[in-house]
């Protein structure tokens, strides 16, 4: 990887070139966009193995972490988590929808793993029915006008070995939660930068600053902690599964039943 | 594909047990009490191997042996089970085992899973909810 001065200052010089605002400019190294190639891959840090998050630290962060709420939003979080600790849990994932962004990345309990190829980072999640992010480092921009999506259009650049992760289009009815039974729907007009790096050989710090003006009163800044576990593989994760009962029809043939038999 | 010993006796379970829970459905493990740790011996009736919670069914008789309550006890997902040693084969239907359970706060019959002994095989399954990317 380069220095960060040399970087600095080709970042700028693209930057005057394209009309991209720094903070989104990619990354370069020997004139072309880090990641463009498949033999520039190599120059990437080593992301390989499946990341696992610390749960216990999500848990903690969900008591300790101070949540810029709207006065109307914490309130319903107040209750949200007085409701769950009494046993009366919100089910606001129970419809098996996606969790999408951010709370991916904010509450999961699953593991995701990382591939890079030319001009994009995706990330495969194990649950929300193998959920996927497309991240791409291309040094395109947004669309004007995105199709909300449960996961937003995510654009991103290598900061030397840090992804830089710009994500817009989110469907307001998307959750920002912070337990699995508490989170508030983000309203629209989300915007979400990540910083994604190692933090030691095998830990992931995902700094992330959350910007959603009809929940939060000002832009939130939380880190999230993933460890990494090798010699695993990412398995299918289809969430209403667990809601189907399998059973053999008439005709012998196996089939999924979508409520209980008789 | 998961065999089911006695689909009437499950499906009945699962309409009791659904009444306290989102079946397996993704949720919050807040119905369950946590700080609680409830014994439970019985039989397996099925090690239910799905996404996004595995559910484990024992059936425990009473004391006489003339009647039998089933239980629901459930674990996390599939991948994060596998992380921590379990497979779909580590429980199998007649399985005799005393399971470890925190129980459901309503009092239904069904628990969160926190360890098990296998009586039939000899194996033990533990699950540590604060170990690193191995809770629900």
């Amino acid at each position: 990887m380069m220095n960060t001065t040399k970087r600095v200052l080709l970042t700028l010089l693209l930057c005057s070139v394209t009309g991209l605002s720094p903070s989104l400019a990619p990354a370069q190294t020997g004139g072309e966009i880090l990641g463009q190639s498949f033999a520039d891959l190599a120059n990437l840090p080593d992301w390989s193995g499946l990341w696992t998050p610390d749960v216990a630290d999500q848990r903690a962060q969900a008591v300790e972490n101070s949540t810029p709420w709207t006065d109307n939003s914490a309130e319903e979080i107040s209750f949200m988590l007085a409701e769950d600790v009494a046993g009366r849990p919100a089910g606001i994932f129970n419809d098996c929808l996606p969790e999408g962004m951010p709370t991916w990345m904010l509450i999961s309990h699953n593991a995701f793993e990382v591939l890079f190829t030319p001009g994009r980072v995706t990330l495969l999640g194990e649950s929300d029915s193998n959920r996927l992010r497309r991240i791409y480092t291309d040094g395109r921009e947004h669309p004007e006008y995105p199709d909300p999506t449960y996961h937003g259009h995510s654009i991103g650049y290598w900061d030397d070995d840090t992804l830089v992760v710009d994500t817009v289009g989110i469907l307001p009815e998307v959750f920002i939660a912070i337990t699995e039974g508490t989170g508030v729907h983000n309203g629209g007009d989300m915007h979400i930068v990540e910083r994604i790096y190692l933090a030691g050989p095998d830990t992931m710090y995902v700094d992330i600053g959350i910007t959603a003006p009809h929940v939060l009163t000002e832009p939130w800044k939380t880190r999230r902690i993933y460890e990494r576990v090798r010699g695993f593989d990412i398995i299918e994760g289809i969430c209403l599964q667990g809601n189907s009962f399998n059973q053999l029809d008439e005709d012998g043939n196996f089939i999924f039943l979508p409520t209980m038999p008789e | 594909m998961i065999h089911f010993p006695n689909l009437k006796t499950i499906g009945f379970a699962l309409y009791f047990f659904s009444v306290s829970l989102p079946a397996a459905s993704h949720h919050s493990f807040g119905m369950f009490d946590m700080a609680r740790f409830e014994p439970l011996e019985g039989t397996v009736l099925a090690f239910q191997w799905t996404n996004p919670h595995v559910i484990l069914w024992v059936e425990q008789a009473s004391e006489d042996g003339s009647e039998s309550k089933t239980w629901g006890i459930e674990l996390t997902s599939p991948g994060n089970l596998q992380r921590a040693g379990f497979s779909r084969r580590s429980l199998n239907p007649g399985d005799v085992v005393t399971v470890i359970m925190s129980p459901l706060r309503s009092g239904n019959a069904g628990g969160a899973f926190r360890s098990i002994e296998n009586k039939t095989t000899g194996m033990s399954y533990e699950y540590d909810y604060a170990k690193v990317g191995s809770v629900q």
